[in-house]
């Protein structure tokens, strides 16, 4: 008798600590009750959320309800880097006031941020900048967070705000700490970045670089392990560092929203076992920490959490901002989901973070030998898309694609691939990266020449490319447009009822084109100082379209 | 012990029920002779679990809407 009771206790506690414990909290959060959230006080824009309609993939939307998209870059400065293992530039807010900026650092991967890049990416019509942070100058020690720093992003976000610039705040890592040291030439910690060196547990695993992939390294993988095993309770510190966050910018509609974790690395662990049991268990907490969403088990803290575990609010009870939950790094190279997509929270605005780089950092390219690209990803560039579409309707999240990019040669190859399929996708994006310094650049922008400009020429490529013509705005989520960077034409097909309120199409400055609005919407068109032009369209009834004619593009260049 | 991994990995899951319910079916047969049969009911009640988990999670993500 004994021996069957304890047989009993054994399997229902390897099942609460495992697939069915994690698929119950899962699902459970379908019925469980939002947190409650009271409309947010007015700001420099106007608030944002998640929402949904029958049938149809959730999507991000204004308070009219209608579906926004958002463009933007994301500028990499407020990072910090190995050997260093400091901030680049000040972070004081006063080095940057009244439009001052330090000096350019070649010795930096960045670039300083600037007011002057926030105007340069409202000319290029960028309504959304994706701001990384480091934890390791958030938490420089624990339990002690740096309110200097949250300063100086809130600087930023100001300068966002005036902008009409939303800001995702982006909790970062590269190759999980600058923390993790090098024992040999292979380890290059200036391309690290991340956890506290206090939160960096390697367990004396040499730090050497396998592949030449950063995070192919074994100390990066047992710092990786550990944190998702809540080694120490450091994830409970990261819990911390969110809510910190999310204290200061509870009531910021700028803030469109946070990033909980960037590109998270599976460490020692295995699919799909990673992401179930581990990774999206975390969002959860995340969550709720920062929400005082209800989600999964009362549990203890400071060591290891399974998945059935939720947590305990934080005393931030910011329920209005979006979430970002990026699907992970192995997610990213497969272009391919690695874990079943069950819903996260009963929080509502949830947005699952694509990283969208097919052909570049898809197993491709990154194992030619074994793998040809001829035929991976065998959907091609639509795969990663179609696939994490339907992994966010199956989560119950939104879609935004918060980082692809690719070296400035693969332009016509990669990045005009990538933003035909944020089209027929409907999703916004955040290009990686703003401007960068050294050789072999990413930036939207290219290297100074000048050791101390803060950038050079904007790239003719990418000014092509990224400043688009895109609807802003509209209620009907249905809607298909099509930008052709070439010739500069757009087509918009929508439908609308009387009294819908307008889709409002941005045309930038490149765009020389007449716009024409036909069918069932009225148009109008209003003129911006810097060139560029907002088209209303507003629905009287039934199909109307929007185009732009063909005009050769007129880029700023210079 | 295959009832127990297939609730971490579902892989597992068709594994140990065939187990469980072979090693039942035998336990049954010997009249007496074998024994385990507790064990064999929490291998298949866990094989189950582990199986019910792996076809609810993929129809739900095809099913999805």
């Amino acid at each position: 008798m004994i021996r069957q009771a304890l047989l009993v206790l054994v399997v229902t506690l390897v099942a609460l600590l495992t697939y069915p414990g994690a698929m119950l909290a899962s699902f459970a959060t379908r019925i469980t009750a939002a947190p409650a959230a009271a409309r947010g006080p007015a700001g420099a824009l106007p608030w944002l959320h998640v929402q949904r309609r029958a049938g149809q993939i959730p999507y991000i939307a204004d308070e009219e309800g209608r579906m926004v998209l958002l463009h933007g870059a994301t500028p990499a400065s407020l990072l910090e880097f190995g050997p260093s293992n400091s901030a680049a530039y000040p972070l004081e807010p006063a080095a940057y006031e009244g439009g001052q900026c330090p000096a350019n650092k070649a010795s930096s991967k960045y670039p300083p941020l600037c007011q002057a890049d926030l105007a340069q990416m409202a000319r290029l019509g960028f309504n959304l900048m994706r701001l990384p942070l480091s934890w390791s100058l958030l938490e420089p020690e624990r339990g002690s967070f740096n309110q200097t720093y949250l300063d100086r992003v809130a600087q930023i976000v100001d300068w966002a705000g005036d902008e009409h610039i939303y800001v995702i705040v982006d909790i970062h890592q590269n190759g999980y700490s600058n923390y993790v040291g090098a024992s040999d030439s292979s380890v290059d910690l200036g391309q690290y970045s991340g956890a506290p060196p206090w939160a960096t547990i390697t367990d004396g695993f040499a730090s050497h670089v396998y592949q030449k992939q950063r995070e192919v390294n074994p100390a990066v993988l047992e710092a990786t392990t550990n944190f998702w095993y809540d080694r120490n309770g450091i994830q409970d510190e990261y819990l911390a560092a969110l809510a910190f966050i999310a204290k200061r910018f509870r009531d910021d509609p700028v803030v469109v929203g946070y990033g909980i974790y960037n590109e998270p690395l599976i460490g020692w662990g295995l699919p799909p076992g990673y992401e179930d049991l581990l990774l999206f268990p975390f969002y959860r907490r995340a969550i709720d920490a920062i929400t005082g969403a209800h989600d999964g088990l009362p549990c203890w803290s400071g060591f290891f959490m399974p998945a059935v575990c939720g947590y305990r609010g934080l005393g931030a009870g910011d329920a209005r901002h979006l979430i970002f939950l990026d699907t992970g790094l192995l997610r990213e190279v497969t272009d391919f989901p690695t874990h079943l997509s069950m819903p996260v929270s009963s929080y509502p605005n949830v947005v699952l973070a694509l990283h969208a780089y097919t052909h570049f950092y898809t197993i491709d390219h990154l194992l030619p030998n074994l793998v040809s690209s001829s035929s991976y990803p065998w959907g091609g560039y639509d795969q990663s898309y179609s696939l994490a579409e339907h992994e966010a309707r199956s989560m119950d999240a939104a879609l935004f694609v918060t980082e692809f990019g690719n070296p400035p040669g693969d332009d016509g190859r990669l990045l005009a691939s990538q933003v035909v399929e944020q089209e027929i996708h409907r999703t916004g994006f955040a290009f990686w990266t703003w401007k960068e310094n050294g050789s072999g650049p990413w930036g939207v922008y290219a290297p100074p020449v000048a050791s101390t400009d803060s950038s050079g020429c904007l790239r003719a490529d990418r000014e092509q490319l990224l400043a688009r013509v895109y609807p802003r705005a509209t209620a009907d989520t249905s809607v298909t447009f099509r930008y052709d960077s070439g010739d500069g034409s757009f087509q918009l097909h929508a439908s609308g009822r009387r009294g819908d309120p307008p889709t409002v199409v941005y045309v930038p400055p490149e765009v020389s084109g007449s716009v024409n609005v036909s069918g069932g919407a009225e148009g109008s068109e209003s003129d911006s100082p810097d060139g560029s032009r907002l088209v209303f369209a507003t629905p009287t009834g039934g199909k109307f379209n929007v185009y732009v004619s063909p005009a050769p593009p007129v880029l700023a260049g210079c | 012990m295959l009832g127990l991994l297939a609730m971490w990995f579902g892989v597992f899951a068709p594994f140990a029920i065939f187990t469980a319910t072979r090693s039942l079916r035998r336990i049954r047969a010997s009249n007496g002779e074998l024994r385990g049969a507790a064990s064999a009911t929490a291998g298949l009640v866990a094989g189950v679990l582990g199986m019910v988990v792996i076809v609810a999670g993929v129809a739900y993500w095809i099913l999805a809407v």
